[in-house]
């Protein structure tokens, strides 16, 4: 059995690439925040933009929310990746660049051709607009996605190459060795277990995501050339489904990376750790199906298989994470500031939105709530508390100003701002799905709207916190990029 | 160890030549080209796999003097994704079984504008070009497999329908087993490049 201990290793600062990561991260998040008020003001009936701009402002929020989400987590793993393994600065500009080019077609095509289709843009919506919008449009649309996923192959081939040239395959950078063999501590860190998983099912999950996309370019405009659908949809769940979740697999990285440092604990690659990033980087790419439950025409063998690696699928990361935290946490004598805060936060808004999807991913549940809102409710509480809390606790963690500095009453009140804003919010749609609304609906009948109301208010609530935390980063940006100790040592340790 | 070597090369390189003439000879020609499956998924690949081992045959010294006279690494990669493109249209299959000036081309460009400077490039990509190459080959094929299992009309004169269906669901199910092998490289640290002349320097890494 390998023992651990803790070697303290120098917070370093960020590069200018991964500070333009999260700079480009704040802009879009907010601006993303506010496209999903309009959404709720409009089904309270608070305001009044019409059909049209709703489906627009969905289509933009979707894959705006997802891309950027993408964009921050990636900013996460390449910081704390470069320190184990040598990663080309140049590739993750490059990344940033397609990013951005994508964007700007995503943007052409909806506001001005007018798409909104959604961003699972699935076949055969892009194609059959009834005049609502021109194949060029929907083109632009599903190019700019191209664009954005090539920026992201590239991202992850460079991963791979520089995780195989320091480790020897990526089987060692997932600690096959110590799982399978004698555990003799040399597997890899927490880091680099999860950009190598992430990469693996990521690149598996564009590949497919890329032929889909191509496959409905051609039928865009040459319609005789048939997709069955089932096949397409089975393809656009997989790759979405396979990158949105990614994504909280690399901002995961920070809470392994920052919290051991707060307490001076390892976070250990033990066996269980090493087998529960093995066993999601399998399950993680059969998940899908869950999506799928209602398409009755699938396979039954297909939907089962949703079902039960759904069920498994939950536990694994999520209980060896929080599990791990909470070792480093307890009786550790940590001092709360609000970076620890955040990431702290962030493991129970994983486990609470997890939870919505387990319930739903039971056939039987799944027949009365999906596509109700309680599916929002799910993905909005895991990736708001979770995902968002870890990228912004990622944030005061670069910018904190010494290691002592003590947060301002004003930040205190945005962190319970934004965790109760959160709470509220999704909430409301989780009770909202209760209640059978259904998701993606402009108009919402009036038994509903009470609950639109109720959620437009947590709504202002969270995103004024979240204006905090952005205008804290950006005022503080200068000190992001040196190096000097930030985390506050825990009591037991501080001298 | 020199002249071993190169006695050996001489032998495969024979042994090469006789199976490349053996491919042009009309019995294999008739029996690989009677169908769409056998023409595009069996010969055309061995042309390209006798054009990268003709490539892996030539010493070092002489490789990397070609590749600089080529331009680099990147202009072979394109000229072998263009050349090989070709070869995937329809049309350029049904001219290869009419026109003996285009069957001859077929078995001078696949070699040796295919397979050759892949092999001239491929030591001096990383794992980034060679994924590159890699998963849009992957992906561009399972494409080109659904193009020709959807296809409403027969897109070649001189195969049936049905031909041009297996010939679809072949390249797809091609292309997902190749994925999974290059994965499969790369989990057991294969494919990172570029290749150092002390590591086997004749470019003798595929993933
Ligand atoms: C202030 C924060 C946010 C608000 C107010 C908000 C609001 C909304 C609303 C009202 C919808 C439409 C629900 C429906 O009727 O179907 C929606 C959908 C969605 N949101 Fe958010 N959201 C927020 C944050 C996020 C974040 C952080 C993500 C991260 C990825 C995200 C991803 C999505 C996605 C993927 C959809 C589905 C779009 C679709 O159905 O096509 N949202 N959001």
């Amino acid at each position: 059995m390998a023992t651990y201990t803790y070697t303290p290793v120098p917070d370093q600062g960020a590069k200018a690439g991964v500070l333009a990561y999260l700079v480009v991260s704040c802009v879009v998040l907010l601006l993303m925040m506010l496209f999903g008020l309009l959404m709720r003001m409009e089904q309270a009936q608070m305001i009044s933009i019409g059909a049209l701009w709703f489906y627009k402002i969905m289509t933009l929020h979707g894959a705006g929310m997802v891309g950027i989400v993408a964009l921050a987590g990636a900013a996460i793993m390449w910081h704390f990746l470069r320190q184990y393994v040598d990663l080309s600065t140049g590739i993750f500009m490059a990344n940033l660049i397609l990013f951005l080019t994508g964007v700007v077609m995503i943007l052409a095509s909806v506001l001005l051709g007018d798409f909104h289709a959604a961003w699972t843009f699935l076949f055969p919506l892009p194609s059959t607009s009834m005049g609502m919008w021109s194949p060029g449009a929907a083109a632009l649309f599903m190019g700019g996605l191209l664009v954005i996923g090539v920026g992201f192959v590239l991202l992850h081939l460079d991963i791979a190459r520089a995780i195989i040239s320091r480790y020897g395959g990526l089987g060692r950078g997932l600690g096959w060795p110590q799982l399978f063999g004698p555990d003799d501590g040399n597997a890899p860190p927490p880091a680099v277990v999860a950009s190598t998983m992430v990469t693996i099912v990521n690149l598996v999950g564009l590949v497919a995501g890329a032929s889909i996309l191509v496959m409905m370019l051609v039928n865009l405009y040459v319609p005789s050339f048939e997709i069955d659908p089932l096949l397409a949809k089975g393809m656009i769940y997989f790759f979405g489904h396979v990158f949105i979740n990614a994504v909280i697999y690399m901002a995961v990285i920070a809470v392994y990376e920052i919290l051991p440092r707060y307490t001076q604990r390892p976070w250990k690659s033990n066996k269980v750790f090493l087998a529960s990033w093995t066993a999601s980087t399998i399950m993680v790419m059969f998940i899908f199906p869950h999506h799928l439950l209602m398409d009755y025409a699938f396979p039954k063998w297909f939907l089962i298989m949703g079902h039960i690696i759904g069920y498994l699928n939950t536990f694994p990361i999520l209980i060896v994470t929080g599990y791990g935290a909470m070792m480093i946490v307890y009786r550790s004598g940590i001092r709360w500031d609000m970076c620890s805060r955040l990431l702290f936060v962030s493991l129970f808004g994983w486990a609470v939105g997890a939870m919505p999807a387990f319930i739903d991913g039971t056939i039987t549940v799944n027949y009365v709530m999906h596509n109700t809102l309680w599916v929002p409710g799910h993905f909005h509480t895991y990736l708001l508390l979770g995902m968002v809390a870890m990228v912004f606790g990622f944030m005061y963690y670069l910018t904190k100003p010494n290691e002592n500095a003590p947060d301002s009453a004003l930040d205190i009140a945005a962190f319970w701002g934004f965790v109760i804003g959160t709470l509220g919010f999704t909430m409301s749609f989780l009770y909202s799905g209760k209640i059978s609304a259904p998701r993606r609906y402009a108009e919402h009948l009036p038994e509903w709207v009470p609950y639109d109301k109720i959620a437009s208010y947590f709504v202002i609530l969270l995103i004024a916190s979240v204006l905090v935390f952005i205008f804290r980063f950006l005022t503080r940006l200068g000190l992001a990029s040196r190096d000097y100790q930030r985390a506050s040592l825990a009591r037991s340790m501080a001298t | 160890m020199i002249g071993s070597l190169s006695h050996h090369s001489g032998r495969s390189a024979l042994a090469l030549g006789a199976f490349y003439l053996l491919l042009a000879t009309p019995i294999a020609r008739d029996w690989l080209e009677a169908s769409m499956s056998r023409h595009m998924l069996v010969q055309m690949p061995l042309l390209v796999v006798i054009g990268i081992i003709a490539a892996r045959l030539v010493p070092v010294r002489v490789q990397d003097s070609l590749l600089i006279r080529f331009g680099g690494a990147w202009p072979c990669v394109i000229a072998a994704m263009f050349a090989s493109s070709y070869w995937m249209l329809p049309r350029a299959l049904d001219a290869a079984l009419t026109d003996p000036w285009a069957e001859v081309a077929k078995f001078i460009t696949l070699p040796f504008l295919v397979g050759f400077p892949l092999v001239l490039a491929w030591r001096r990509l990383t794992l980034i070009g060679r994924g590159f190459v890699w998963t849009n080959f992957f992906s561009m094929l399972a494409v080109l497999g659904w193009l020709y299992i959807v296809a409403p009309v027969r897109v070649c004169n001189s195969y049936l329908v049905n031909d041009q269906e297996n010939a679809g669901w072949y390249m797809v199910i091609a292309s997902v087993l190749l994925f999974f092998w290059w994965l499969g490289t790369l989990l057991v640290g294969g494919g990172v490049g570029p290749d150092k002349p002390d590591q086997g320097g004749s470019g003798g890494t595929f993933a």
